[in-house]
């Protein structure tokens, strides 16, 4: 038994420094920017995307493969999500939308179809999307982007925003701070929806790829433990179901993000109009 | 927050307590790596891959309408030059109706004169040939008298032993 593998589903999203490089002090915050493996996959996703595109960005009018896929993504920001919910006017938006959820989308599915190389000790794949400091980022960075967009397009009446119309004004006492803090608890569930699913999906992954090894190893030991192979191969079955599952949170959560996203620039830009 | 950072530089080694995602000390340069991935991404996807794929979309769909609607122009026209063509082929035969209608009229027309012409041929032929007859007829009739009254004058003068007159004979064959 001393020699098993401890059984430690957090130890894959410790971050440890690969390359060190120097520290910023910005008043008392130290930024540390030595390239960590969080850093590394962040960098990694970012120049994925930007491969991708640059081979499959072409303007034929047949598209093969590569443009079609490149072309679907797009149209799940643009005709799905931004077109239907916002309108014509949101089209100026689809960049910051789509970037969003191509960054979440490479970030995710990075982290799921990479872990392959897990199983061979190389720890190459980290799943930054599951660091609440890189999803509260975004959080904040989408939810604050979107309600400065407000008082810039429509001026300080943007905070009728919390004061819904048609209310006898008594109600107004209530209303104005529970929409106050359903508005602003939005950056909170928005950072914590996306740090929760892929946090959680990666330690019962983890927790069965580590069973598989572990009872493996008991079976090894001959005798009547023979017998803890055929958990072993449940783990092995299940780990290789919630794969699947795991591919199709990391899309959905992305898409989600997404939606959300639009959902809100949609109050901002559609403000006042059936509101 | 400090505490968090404090304990973990403290202890290296140490395992943090909790959620590795709590430790603190990785925060700052996570985010500021983060927004600097994001804004490389974002200035990427706003100058060369939005434009590009949309614009990819775009030309397309106006291409496959563009296309459509050529494709209705054309048949249109097509449409109109069929009008026409069955409209020309329509007069074509009323035209060649109208000349055969004439041919037919015309050749009746002829027909009937050169019958009539002939009929009236044929109508002075029977007349002259009538006229022939009648006169070869008087002619025949002009001696019977003759021969009646020479064999009259002969059954006169066997008789009577006298010749009569011609004077006489005449006056016996008027009575």
């Amino acid at each position: 038994m001393a020699n098993q593998p401890a059984i430690d589903p957090m130890h894959q999203f410790l971050i440890h420094k690969i390359v060190e490089l120097p520290t910023f002090h910005v008043g008392k915050l130290a930024f540390d920017m030595s390239i960590t493996n969080s850093v590394a996959s962040m960098i990694a996703g970012a120049a994925i995307l930007i491969l991708f595109f640059i081979l499959t960005a072409r303007r034929e009018i047949v598209p093969n493969r590569g443009q079609a896929l490149a072309e679907s993504l797009y149209n799940i920001i643009d005709r799905v999500l931004v077109g239907p919910i916002i309108g014509p006017e949101g089209k100026p938006y689809v960049p910051y939308i789509f970037a969003l959820f191509l960054v979440i989308l490479v970030l995710n599915l990075m982290s799921v179809v990479l872990a392959i190389f897990n199983v061979g000790g190389l720890e190459l794949t980290f799943a930054v999307t599951s660091q609440l400091a890189v999803t509260a980022t975004l959080a904040v960075l989408t939810f604050f982007s979107v309600f400065i967009l407000g008082f810039v397009k429509h001026g300080p009446k943007f905070v009728t925003l919390f004061a819904p119309s048609g209310m006898p004004w008594p109600m107004l006492f209530f209303m104005v701070p529970i929409e106050m803090i359903s508005y602003f608890v939005r950056p909170v569930t928005l950072a914590m929806r996306l740090f929760g699913n892929m946090l959680g999906g990666h330690v019962v992954m983890s927790l069965f790829g580590s069973f598989v090894v572990a009872l493996g190893i008991v079976a090894l030991s001959g005798g009547l433990a023979t017998l803890a192979f055929i958990p072993s191969a449940l783990s092995f079955t299940m780990i290789v179901a919630l794969t699947g599952l795991e591919l199709v949170v990391a899309i959905l959560q992305a898409f989600v993000f997404a939606a959300l996203a639009t959902v809100y620039l949609n109050e901002v830009v559609n403000f006042g109009h059936g509101h | 927050m400090a505490t968090e950072t404090q304990e973990s530089t403290a202890a290296p080694e140490a395992k943090p307590a909790g959620l590795p995602q709590f430790d603190f000390q990785w925060w700052p340069g996570q985010i500021a790596w983060f927004l600097i991935m994001f804004l490389v991404v974002l200035v990427f996807v706003r100058l060369f891959a939005a434009p590009r794929v949309g614009g990819a979309i775009d030309a397309r769909e106006g291409k496959i309408s563009g296309d459509i609607a050529d494709a209705r122009r054309l048949k249109d026209e097509a449409e109109a030059q069929a009008a026409a063509a069955a409209a020309e082929t329509a007069q074509a035969r009323a035209a060649a109706q109208r000349l055969a209608g004439d041919a037919r009229a015309k050749a009746q027309a002829e027909v009937a004169a050169k019958l009539a012409q002939e009929e009236a041929k044929l109508a002075e032929k029977a007349g002259v040939a009538e006229a022939r007859i009648a006169q070869s007829r008087d002619a025949a009739m002009t001696h019977v008298a003759g021969i009646a009254a020479e064999a009259a004058g002969a059954i006169v003068g066997k008789l009577t032993g006298r010749a009569a007159t011609p004077a006489e004979l005449t006056a016996a064959r008027g009575s």
